[in-house]
Protein backbone atom coordinates (compact mmCIF):
# COMPACT_ATOMS: atom_id res chain seq x y z
CA UNK A 1 0.00 0.00 0.00
CA UNK A 2 2.83 2.34 0.97
CA UNK A 3 4.71 1.38 -2.20
CA UNK A 4 1.56 2.18 -4.21
CA UNK A 5 1.43 5.66 -2.69
CA UNK A 6 5.05 6.32 -3.57
CA UNK A 7 4.57 5.07 -7.12
CA UNK A 8 1.40 7.11 -7.51
CA UNK A 9 3.20 10.26 -6.37
CA UNK A 10 6.00 9.58 -8.80
CA UNK A 11 3.57 8.85 -11.65
CA UNK A 12 1.85 12.13 -10.94
CA UNK A 13 5.04 13.90 -11.89
CA UNK A 14 4.62 12.87 -15.52
CA UNK A 15 2.27 15.67 -16.52
CA UNK A 16 3.19 17.76 -19.54
CA UNK A 17 0.71 20.00 -21.38
CA UNK A 18 -0.16 18.92 -24.95
CA UNK A 19 1.67 21.84 -26.56
CA UNK A 20 4.87 20.78 -24.76
CA UNK A 21 5.27 24.13 -23.00
CA UNK A 22 6.15 23.42 -19.38
CA UNK A 23 6.53 27.06 -18.30
CA UNK A 24 4.68 29.96 -19.90
CA UNK A 25 5.27 33.52 -18.66
CA UNK A 26 3.30 36.45 -20.09
CA UNK A 27 3.79 40.11 -19.16
CA UNK A 28 5.18 39.30 -15.73
CA UNK A 29 5.82 42.28 -13.47
CA UNK A 30 7.29 42.46 -9.98
CA UNK A 31 8.27 45.43 -7.83
CA UNK A 32 9.93 45.75 -4.43
CA UNK A 33 8.77 48.98 -2.81
CA UNK A 34 9.09 51.54 -5.57
CA UNK A 35 11.71 49.55 -7.46
CA UNK A 36 10.24 47.81 -10.51
CA UNK A 37 12.50 44.79 -11.00
CA UNK A 38 10.56 42.81 -13.59
CA UNK A 39 8.90 45.09 -16.12
CA UNK A 40 7.50 42.84 -18.81
CA UNK A 41 8.80 39.28 -18.87
CA UNK A 42 7.61 36.86 -21.54
CA UNK A 43 9.01 33.36 -21.87
CA UNK A 44 8.14 29.82 -22.94
CA UNK A 45 10.13 26.82 -21.78
CA UNK A 46 9.53 23.62 -23.76
CA UNK A 47 9.87 20.06 -22.50
CA UNK A 48 13.47 18.92 -22.54
CA UNK A 49 14.80 22.40 -23.24
CA UNK A 50 17.50 24.23 -21.28
CA UNK A 51 17.16 28.00 -21.26
CA UNK A 52 19.96 30.12 -19.87
CA UNK A 53 19.03 33.60 -18.65
CA UNK A 54 21.95 35.99 -18.95
CA UNK A 55 22.08 39.42 -17.44
CA UNK A 56 24.05 41.75 -15.25
CA UNK A 57 23.76 41.52 -11.47
CA UNK A 58 20.68 43.13 -9.95
CA UNK A 59 18.57 42.80 -13.09
CA UNK A 60 16.00 40.48 -11.49
CA UNK A 61 17.09 37.19 -13.03
CA UNK A 62 16.65 35.29 -9.77
CA UNK A 63 13.34 37.03 -9.07
CA UNK A 64 11.87 35.40 -12.18
CA UNK A 65 12.64 31.86 -11.02
CA UNK A 66 11.55 32.66 -7.47
CA UNK A 67 8.17 33.65 -8.92
CA UNK A 68 8.07 30.36 -10.83
CA UNK A 69 8.78 28.38 -7.64
CA UNK A 70 6.07 30.31 -5.79
CA UNK A 71 8.55 31.92 -3.38
CA UNK A 72 7.52 35.37 -4.60
CA UNK A 73 4.14 36.55 -5.78
CA UNK A 74 4.13 38.49 -9.07
CA UNK A 75 2.36 41.86 -9.14
CA UNK A 76 0.94 41.37 -12.63
CA UNK A 77 1.03 38.94 -15.52
CA UNK A 78 0.37 35.29 -16.18
CA UNK A 79 2.59 32.49 -14.97
CA UNK A 80 1.76 28.92 -15.94
CA UNK A 81 3.76 25.91 -14.82
CA UNK A 82 2.85 22.52 -16.33
CA UNK A 83 -0.43 24.03 -17.52
CA UNK A 84 -1.43 25.37 -14.10
CA UNK A 85 -1.59 29.06 -13.33
CA UNK A 86 0.38 29.65 -10.13
CA UNK A 87 -1.83 32.53 -8.91
CA UNK A 88 -4.96 30.37 -8.96
CA UNK A 89 -3.50 27.50 -6.90
CA UNK A 90 -4.36 26.96 -3.26
CA UNK A 91 -1.71 25.96 -0.70
CA UNK A 92 -2.07 22.21 -1.27
CA UNK A 93 -2.11 22.53 -5.06
CA UNK A 94 1.01 24.71 -4.95
CA UNK A 95 2.70 22.16 -2.70
CA UNK A 96 1.78 19.42 -5.15
CA UNK A 97 3.12 21.42 -8.10
CA UNK A 98 6.36 22.17 -6.27
CA UNK A 99 7.16 18.45 -6.15
CA UNK A 100 7.56 18.71 -9.93
CA UNK A 101 9.93 21.69 -9.71
CA UNK A 102 13.52 21.42 -8.52
CA UNK A 103 15.38 24.51 -7.35
CA UNK A 104 19.15 24.63 -6.95
CA UNK A 105 20.06 27.64 -4.84
CA UNK A 106 23.21 29.65 -5.36
CA UNK A 107 24.71 28.46 -2.08
CA UNK A 108 23.33 24.91 -2.33
CA UNK A 109 21.14 25.74 0.73
CA UNK A 110 22.00 22.49 2.50
CA UNK A 111 20.53 22.10 5.97
CA UNK A 112 23.46 22.79 8.29
CA UNK A 113 22.27 20.69 11.20
CA UNK A 114 21.88 17.54 9.08
CA UNK A 115 24.38 15.19 7.45
CA UNK A 116 24.38 14.76 3.69
CA UNK A 117 22.34 11.56 4.12
CA UNK A 118 19.73 13.37 6.25
CA UNK A 119 19.64 16.25 3.78
CA UNK A 120 18.72 13.85 1.00
CA UNK A 121 16.33 11.80 3.12
CA UNK A 122 14.47 14.94 4.19
CA UNK A 123 12.39 15.41 1.00
CA UNK A 124 11.97 11.64 0.59
CA UNK A 125 10.41 11.17 4.03
CA UNK A 126 8.35 14.37 3.96
CA UNK A 127 7.17 14.49 0.36
CA UNK A 128 7.18 10.89 -0.89
CA UNK A 129 6.48 9.60 2.64
CA UNK A 130 9.08 6.83 2.28
CA UNK A 131 9.76 5.27 5.70
CA UNK A 132 11.58 2.08 4.75
CA UNK A 133 15.26 2.47 5.75
CA UNK A 134 16.61 0.27 2.95
CA UNK A 135 14.61 2.10 0.30
CA UNK A 136 15.80 5.44 1.67
CA UNK A 137 19.43 4.37 1.70
CA UNK A 138 19.19 3.01 -1.84
CA UNK A 139 17.70 6.20 -3.19
CA UNK A 140 20.15 8.43 -1.32
CA UNK A 141 23.13 6.39 -2.51
CA UNK A 142 21.86 6.41 -6.11
CA UNK A 143 21.40 10.18 -6.02
CA UNK A 144 24.84 10.76 -4.53
CA UNK A 145 26.36 8.34 -7.03
CA UNK A 146 24.89 10.34 -9.90
CA UNK A 147 26.73 13.46 -8.69
CA UNK A 148 29.89 11.51 -7.82
CA UNK A 149 29.76 12.05 -4.06
CA UNK A 150 28.86 8.69 -2.57
CA UNK A 151 31.72 8.96 -0.06
CA UNK A 152 30.34 12.18 1.46
CA UNK A 153 27.17 10.52 2.70
CA UNK A 154 27.89 10.91 6.42
CA UNK A 155 29.58 14.29 6.28
CA UNK A 156 28.08 17.57 7.44
CA UNK A 157 27.70 20.48 4.98
CA UNK A 158 30.39 22.40 6.88
CA UNK A 159 32.87 19.65 5.92
CA UNK A 160 32.20 20.09 2.20
CA UNK A 161 33.74 22.46 -0.35
CA UNK A 162 31.61 24.90 -2.36
CA UNK A 163 31.54 22.60 -5.39
CA UNK A 164 30.62 19.58 -3.26
CA UNK A 165 27.80 21.53 -1.61
CA UNK A 166 26.37 22.37 -5.00
CA UNK A 167 26.59 18.74 -6.08
CA UNK A 168 24.82 17.60 -2.92
CA UNK A 169 22.23 20.37 -3.42
CA UNK A 170 21.73 19.09 -6.95
CA UNK A 171 21.35 15.50 -5.72
CA UNK A 172 18.82 16.60 -3.08
CA UNK A 173 16.83 18.47 -5.72
CA UNK A 174 16.88 15.64 -8.23
CA UNK A 175 15.98 12.95 -5.71
CA UNK A 176 12.30 13.86 -6.11
CA UNK A 177 12.62 13.45 -9.91
CA UNK A 178 11.32 16.92 -10.83
CA UNK A 179 10.22 17.72 -14.37
CA UNK A 180 11.52 21.25 -14.27
CA UNK A 181 14.84 22.41 -12.82
CA UNK A 182 15.55 25.99 -11.84
CA UNK A 183 19.24 26.78 -11.29
CA UNK A 184 20.18 30.00 -9.54
CA UNK A 185 23.77 30.79 -10.57
CA UNK A 186 25.00 27.19 -10.25
CA UNK A 187 28.66 28.00 -10.91
CA UNK A 188 29.08 31.25 -9.01
CA UNK A 189 31.98 31.22 -6.56
CA UNK A 190 33.57 28.09 -8.02
CA UNK A 191 36.95 27.72 -9.69
CA UNK A 192 36.83 27.28 -13.50
CA UNK A 193 37.45 23.52 -13.37
CA UNK A 194 34.73 22.82 -10.79
CA UNK A 195 32.40 25.24 -12.59
CA UNK A 196 32.90 23.29 -15.79
CA UNK A 197 32.27 19.99 -13.95
CA UNK A 198 29.01 21.36 -12.52
CA UNK A 199 27.93 22.63 -15.95
CA UNK A 200 28.62 19.24 -17.51
CA UNK A 201 26.82 17.54 -14.63
CA UNK A 202 23.74 19.69 -15.29
CA UNK A 203 23.68 18.49 -18.92
CA UNK A 204 24.30 14.84 -17.96
CA UNK A 205 21.53 14.87 -15.37
CA UNK A 206 19.17 16.68 -17.70
CA UNK A 207 19.63 13.88 -20.22
CA UNK A 208 19.32 11.19 -17.55
CA UNK A 209 16.20 12.56 -15.88
CA UNK A 210 14.72 14.28 -18.97
CA UNK A 211 14.18 17.57 -17.20
CA UNK A 212 13.58 21.02 -18.63
CA UNK A 213 15.59 23.81 -17.05
CA UNK A 214 15.99 27.52 -16.59
CA UNK A 215 19.55 28.39 -15.64
CA UNK A 216 20.34 31.81 -14.26
CA UNK A 217 23.98 32.68 -14.75
CA UNK A 218 26.50 35.21 -15.97
CA UNK A 219 29.15 32.56 -16.41
CA UNK A 220 29.64 32.27 -20.17
CA UNK A 221 31.35 28.84 -20.22
CA UNK A 222 28.40 27.50 -18.20
CA UNK A 223 25.97 29.11 -20.67
CA UNK A 224 27.83 27.60 -23.62
CA UNK A 225 27.80 24.09 -22.14
CA UNK A 226 24.24 24.03 -20.81
CA UNK A 227 22.11 26.25 -23.05
CA UNK A 228 19.83 25.12 -25.84
CA UNK A 229 18.64 28.71 -25.97
CA UNK A 230 19.88 31.88 -24.28
CA UNK A 231 17.73 34.78 -23.18
CA UNK A 232 19.40 38.11 -22.39
CA UNK A 233 17.84 40.25 -19.69
CA UNK A 234 18.29 43.97 -19.26
CA UNK A 235 16.34 46.61 -17.35
CA UNK A 236 13.63 44.17 -16.24
CA UNK A 237 12.92 42.82 -19.72
CA UNK A 238 14.18 40.04 -21.99
CA UNK A 239 15.82 41.89 -24.86
CA UNK A 240 17.14 39.05 -27.01
CA UNK A 241 16.90 35.32 -27.46
CA UNK A 242 18.81 32.80 -29.54
CA UNK A 243 21.43 30.08 -29.46
CA UNK A 244 24.91 30.72 -28.09
CA UNK A 245 26.35 31.04 -31.59
CA UNK A 246 23.57 33.36 -32.79
CA UNK A 247 23.87 35.73 -29.86
CA UNK A 248 27.66 35.73 -29.88
CA UNK A 249 27.46 37.29 -33.37
CA UNK A 250 24.92 39.91 -32.31
CA UNK A 251 25.71 43.47 -33.42
CA UNK A 252 24.10 44.79 -30.21
CA UNK A 253 26.92 46.04 -27.99
CA UNK A 254 25.17 45.10 -24.72
CA UNK A 255 24.67 41.51 -25.86
CA UNK A 256 28.04 41.31 -27.46
CA UNK A 257 29.74 42.38 -24.21
CA UNK A 258 28.70 39.13 -22.57
CA UNK A 259 30.47 37.07 -25.22
CA UNK A 260 33.75 39.00 -25.25
CA UNK B 1 3.06 97.51 9.66
CA UNK B 2 -0.32 95.77 9.45
CA UNK B 3 0.76 94.01 6.29
CA UNK B 4 3.97 92.80 7.99
CA UNK B 5 2.02 91.40 10.98
CA UNK B 6 -0.42 89.71 8.60
CA UNK B 7 2.45 88.07 6.70
CA UNK B 8 4.09 86.84 9.93
CA UNK B 9 0.76 85.41 11.15
CA UNK B 10 0.14 83.71 7.80
CA UNK B 11 3.63 82.28 7.78
CA UNK B 12 3.37 80.82 11.31
CA UNK B 13 -0.07 79.42 10.43
CA UNK B 14 1.49 77.68 7.40
CA UNK B 15 4.28 76.29 9.61
CA UNK B 16 1.74 74.94 12.12
CA UNK B 17 -0.28 73.42 9.31
CA UNK B 18 2.86 71.83 7.86
CA UNK B 19 3.85 70.47 11.29
CA UNK B 20 0.35 69.01 11.74
CA UNK B 21 0.57 67.32 8.33
CA UNK B 22 4.04 65.88 9.09
CA UNK B 23 2.93 64.60 12.50
CA UNK B 24 -0.28 63.10 11.10
CA UNK B 25 1.69 61.39 8.36
CA UNK B 26 4.27 60.03 10.86
CA UNK B 27 1.52 58.71 13.15
CA UNK B 28 -0.35 57.12 10.22
CA UNK B 29 2.78 55.45 8.90
CA UNK B 30 3.75 54.13 12.39
CA UNK B 31 0.22 52.85 12.89
CA UNK B 32 0.30 51.15 9.48
CA UNK B 33 3.61 49.48 10.29
CA UNK B 34 2.31 48.37 13.68
CA UNK B 35 -0.91 46.96 12.19
CA UNK B 36 1.06 45.17 9.47
CA UNK B 37 3.33 43.60 12.14
CA UNK B 38 0.30 42.53 14.18
CA UNK B 39 -1.28 41.06 11.05
CA UNK B 40 1.92 39.14 10.25
CA UNK B 41 2.09 37.75 13.79
CA UNK B 42 -1.56 36.66 13.70
CA UNK B 43 -0.95 34.97 10.36
CA UNK B 44 2.16 33.25 11.76
CA UNK B 45 0.21 32.06 14.81
CA UNK B 46 -2.52 30.72 12.50
CA UNK B 47 0.06 28.84 10.44
CA UNK B 48 1.49 27.39 13.66
CA UNK B 49 -1.96 26.22 14.77
CA UNK B 50 -2.80 24.71 11.37
CA UNK B 51 0.46 22.81 11.10
CA UNK B 52 0.72 21.18 14.53
CA UNK B 53 -0.63 17.82 13.44
CA UNK B 54 -0.78 18.30 9.67
CA UNK B 55 0.38 15.09 7.97
CA UNK B 56 1.78 13.68 11.21
CA UNK B 57 4.05 15.21 13.80
CA UNK B 58 7.81 15.76 13.69
CA UNK B 59 8.58 13.72 16.83
CA UNK B 60 12.32 13.38 16.24
CA UNK B 61 12.83 17.09 15.73
CA UNK B 62 10.56 17.87 18.68
CA UNK B 63 12.62 15.63 20.97
CA UNK B 64 15.85 17.13 19.63
CA UNK B 65 14.52 20.59 20.41
CA UNK B 66 13.43 19.48 23.89
CA UNK B 67 17.01 18.36 24.44
CA UNK B 68 18.45 21.65 23.15
CA UNK B 69 15.95 23.88 24.98
CA UNK B 70 15.60 21.83 28.14
CA UNK B 71 18.61 19.64 28.85
CA UNK B 72 21.19 22.13 27.59
CA UNK B 73 19.71 24.86 29.81
CA UNK B 74 19.77 22.82 33.00
CA UNK B 75 23.13 24.02 34.33
CA UNK B 76 22.37 27.71 33.75
CA UNK B 77 18.89 27.48 35.24
CA UNK B 78 20.06 25.34 38.18
CA UNK B 79 22.82 27.74 39.18
CA UNK B 80 20.49 30.73 38.75
CA UNK B 81 17.72 29.11 40.80
CA UNK B 82 20.10 28.17 43.62
CA UNK B 83 21.60 31.68 43.78
CA UNK B 84 18.17 33.37 43.68
CA UNK B 85 17.09 31.41 46.78
CA UNK B 86 20.40 31.95 48.55
CA UNK B 87 20.53 35.72 47.91
CA UNK B 88 16.85 36.25 48.68
CA UNK B 89 17.33 34.64 52.09
CA UNK B 90 20.49 36.61 52.83
CA UNK B 91 18.74 39.86 51.91
CA UNK B 92 15.56 39.30 53.88
CA UNK B 93 16.77 37.46 56.97
CA UNK B 94 18.30 40.51 58.80
CA UNK B 95 15.11 42.55 58.37
CA UNK B 96 12.90 39.66 59.48
CA UNK B 97 15.20 39.22 62.49
CA UNK B 98 14.62 42.86 63.51
CA UNK B 99 10.89 42.17 63.69
CA UNK B 100 11.40 38.88 65.47
CA UNK B 101 9.91 37.09 62.49
CA UNK B 102 12.91 34.95 61.57
CA UNK B 103 10.82 31.80 61.66
CA UNK B 104 8.77 33.15 58.74
CA UNK B 105 11.81 33.28 56.43
CA UNK B 106 11.28 29.79 54.90
CA UNK B 107 7.63 30.54 54.15
CA UNK B 108 8.41 33.96 52.74
CA UNK B 109 11.16 32.55 50.53
CA UNK B 110 8.88 29.75 49.34
CA UNK B 111 5.98 32.04 48.46
CA UNK B 112 8.16 34.66 46.73
CA UNK B 113 10.03 32.06 44.75
CA UNK B 114 7.08 29.94 43.69
CA UNK B 115 4.63 32.71 42.95
CA UNK B 116 6.77 35.29 41.23
CA UNK B 117 10.55 35.35 41.37
CA UNK B 118 11.13 31.80 40.11
CA UNK B 119 8.84 31.89 37.06
CA UNK B 120 9.73 35.44 36.12
CA UNK B 121 13.51 35.28 36.43
CA UNK B 122 13.81 31.83 34.87
CA UNK B 123 11.60 32.95 31.98
CA UNK B 124 13.81 35.98 31.42
CA UNK B 125 16.96 33.85 31.61
CA UNK B 126 15.43 31.41 29.12
CA UNK B 127 14.55 34.33 26.88
CA UNK B 128 18.19 35.37 26.78
CA UNK B 129 19.38 31.87 26.07
CA UNK B 130 16.63 30.25 24.02
CA UNK B 131 14.78 33.03 22.15
CA UNK B 132 18.07 34.50 20.95
CA UNK B 133 19.36 31.12 19.84
CA UNK B 134 16.14 30.26 17.97
CA UNK B 135 16.03 33.74 16.41
CA UNK B 136 19.63 33.47 15.25
CA UNK B 137 19.28 29.88 14.01
CA UNK B 138 16.15 30.47 11.96
CA UNK B 139 17.44 33.88 10.85
CA UNK B 140 20.58 32.25 9.56
CA UNK B 141 18.54 29.51 7.83
CA UNK B 142 16.44 32.22 6.18
CA UNK B 143 19.47 34.18 5.02
CA UNK B 144 21.20 31.09 3.61
CA UNK B 145 17.97 30.11 1.81
CA UNK B 146 17.57 26.86 3.77
CA UNK B 147 13.96 27.73 4.64
CA UNK B 148 13.24 28.55 0.98
CA UNK B 149 14.81 25.22 0.02
CA UNK B 150 12.42 23.39 2.35
CA UNK B 151 9.50 25.32 0.95
CA UNK B 152 10.29 24.65 -2.72
CA UNK B 153 10.84 20.96 -2.04
CA UNK B 154 7.25 20.82 -0.72
CA UNK B 155 8.43 19.96 2.77
CA UNK B 156 6.70 21.94 5.49
CA UNK B 157 9.16 24.34 7.19
CA UNK B 158 6.54 25.64 9.62
CA UNK B 159 5.83 22.13 10.88
CA UNK B 160 9.47 21.07 11.01
CA UNK B 161 11.10 24.25 12.31
CA UNK B 162 8.44 26.34 14.02
CA UNK B 163 5.94 23.92 15.57
CA UNK B 164 8.66 21.77 17.13
CA UNK B 165 10.54 24.71 18.64
CA UNK B 166 7.47 26.46 20.04
CA UNK B 167 6.11 23.25 21.59
CA UNK B 168 9.52 22.33 23.01
CA UNK B 169 9.76 25.76 24.70
CA UNK B 170 6.17 25.50 25.96
CA UNK B 171 6.96 22.16 27.58
CA UNK B 172 10.50 22.75 28.79
CA UNK B 173 10.26 26.22 30.37
CA UNK B 174 7.76 25.05 33.04
CA UNK B 175 9.96 22.02 33.83
CA UNK B 176 13.04 24.22 34.11
CA UNK B 177 11.13 26.61 36.37
CA UNK B 178 10.01 23.82 38.71
CA UNK B 179 13.59 22.60 38.90
CA UNK B 180 14.89 26.12 39.56
CA UNK B 181 12.26 26.63 42.28
CA UNK B 182 13.39 23.43 44.02
CA UNK B 183 17.04 24.51 43.89
CA UNK B 184 16.08 27.98 45.13
CA UNK B 185 14.64 26.28 48.23
CA UNK B 186 17.97 24.52 48.74
CA UNK B 187 19.76 27.86 48.26
CA UNK B 188 17.38 29.44 50.77
CA UNK B 189 18.10 26.74 53.31
CA UNK B 190 21.87 27.23 52.91
CA UNK B 191 21.34 31.01 53.16
CA UNK B 192 19.56 30.61 56.48
CA UNK B 193 22.38 28.39 57.71
CA UNK B 194 25.00 31.05 57.08
CA UNK B 195 23.65 32.85 60.16
CA UNK B 196 22.75 29.97 62.41
CA UNK B 197 21.69 26.37 62.26
CA UNK B 198 18.33 25.33 60.85
CA UNK B 199 17.78 21.70 59.90
CA UNK B 200 16.70 20.90 56.34
CA UNK B 201 13.60 19.11 57.65
CA UNK B 202 12.47 22.14 59.61
CA UNK B 203 13.21 24.56 56.78
CA UNK B 204 11.38 22.56 54.11
CA UNK B 205 8.46 21.73 56.44
CA UNK B 206 7.97 25.44 57.15
CA UNK B 207 8.44 26.36 53.49
CA UNK B 208 5.87 23.85 52.20
CA UNK B 209 3.45 24.65 55.05
CA UNK B 210 3.30 28.22 53.79
CA UNK B 211 2.45 27.14 50.24
CA UNK B 212 -1.03 26.39 48.96
CA UNK B 213 -2.28 25.05 45.66
CA UNK B 214 -3.47 28.55 44.83
CA UNK B 215 0.19 29.61 44.92
CA UNK B 216 1.51 26.79 42.81
CA UNK B 217 -1.08 26.16 40.10
CA UNK B 218 -1.30 29.68 38.62
CA UNK B 219 2.49 30.01 38.88
CA UNK B 220 3.04 26.80 36.91
CA UNK B 221 0.29 27.58 34.40
CA UNK B 222 1.78 30.95 33.53
CA UNK B 223 5.16 29.39 32.78
CA UNK B 224 3.55 27.46 29.90
CA UNK B 225 2.54 30.83 28.44
CA UNK B 226 6.03 32.20 29.06
CA UNK B 227 7.50 29.19 27.25
CA UNK B 228 5.11 29.65 24.36
CA UNK B 229 5.99 33.36 24.13
CA UNK B 230 9.73 32.58 24.10
CA UNK B 231 9.36 29.98 21.33
CA UNK B 232 6.87 31.98 19.30
CA UNK B 233 8.79 35.26 19.35
CA UNK B 234 12.12 33.52 18.66
CA UNK B 235 10.66 31.65 15.68
CA UNK B 236 8.76 34.66 14.35
CA UNK B 237 11.77 36.96 14.46
CA UNK B 238 14.07 34.37 12.90
CA UNK B 239 11.60 33.26 10.25
CA UNK B 240 11.01 36.85 9.16
CA UNK B 241 14.65 37.93 9.12
CA UNK B 242 15.40 39.94 6.02
CA UNK B 243 18.30 39.01 3.75
CA UNK B 244 21.84 39.75 4.88
CA UNK B 245 24.03 38.62 7.72
CA UNK B 246 23.26 41.73 9.79
CA UNK B 247 19.63 40.64 10.02
CA UNK B 248 20.65 37.45 11.87
CA UNK B 249 22.01 39.50 14.78
CA UNK B 250 19.01 41.81 14.62
CA UNK B 251 16.63 38.84 14.71
CA UNK B 252 18.35 37.41 17.80
CA UNK B 253 18.42 40.77 19.55
CA UNK B 254 14.88 41.67 18.68
CA UNK B 255 13.69 38.20 19.80
CA UNK B 256 15.14 38.76 23.28
CA UNK B 257 13.72 42.28 23.65
CA UNK B 258 10.25 41.38 22.38
CA UNK B 259 10.01 38.10 24.31
CA UNK B 260 11.09 39.85 27.53
CA UNK B 261 8.37 42.45 27.07
CA UNK B 262 5.84 39.72 26.35
CA UNK B 263 6.80 37.88 29.53
CA UNK B 264 6.44 40.98 31.69
CA UNK B 265 3.07 41.73 30.09
CA UNK B 266 1.87 38.13 30.46
CA UNK B 267 2.98 38.12 34.09
CA UNK B 268 0.96 41.26 34.82
CA UNK B 269 -2.10 39.67 33.20
CA UNK B 270 -1.53 36.38 35.07
CA UNK B 271 -1.34 38.18 38.43
CA UNK B 272 -4.61 39.97 37.74
CA UNK B 273 -6.35 36.75 36.73
CA UNK B 274 -4.96 34.89 39.79
CA UNK B 275 -6.16 37.66 42.11
CA UNK B 276 -9.61 37.55 40.52
CA UNK B 277 -9.83 33.77 40.82
CA UNK B 278 -8.37 33.15 44.28
CA UNK B 279 -8.52 36.30 46.37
Amino acid sequence: MEQETIEQKELDTEQVPEDGVVIRIEHLKKSFGGNEVLKDINLELHKGENIVVLGRSGQGKSVTIQCIAGLLEPDEGKLEVLGKEIASLNEDELKDLRTKIGFLFQSGALYDSMTVRENLEFPLTRVLQIKDKQELTKRVEDALDSVGLKDAIDKYPSDLSGGMRKRVGLARTLILRPQIMLYDEPTTGLDPITAREISELIVTLQEKYETSAIIITHDMPCARITADRIVVMNDGKYIATGTYDELSKSPDELINNFFK
Amino acid sequence: MKLHLFLVAASSERKRSLMRTIMASAITSSLNRYMAAVGEQVSFATQFGRNIFRNGFEWNEFLRQCYIVGVKSISLVAVSGFIIGFVLTLQTQPTMKQFGAESFVPGMVAISIVREIGPMIIALICTGKIASSIGAELGSMKVTEQIDAMEVSSANPIQYLVVTRILACTLMVPLLTVMADALAFVGGWLGVNTQGHVSATLFFRKAFAALEFSDMIPAVVKTFFFGFAIGFVGCYKGYHASRGTESVGLAANSAVVTASLWIILLDAIAVQITNLLYY
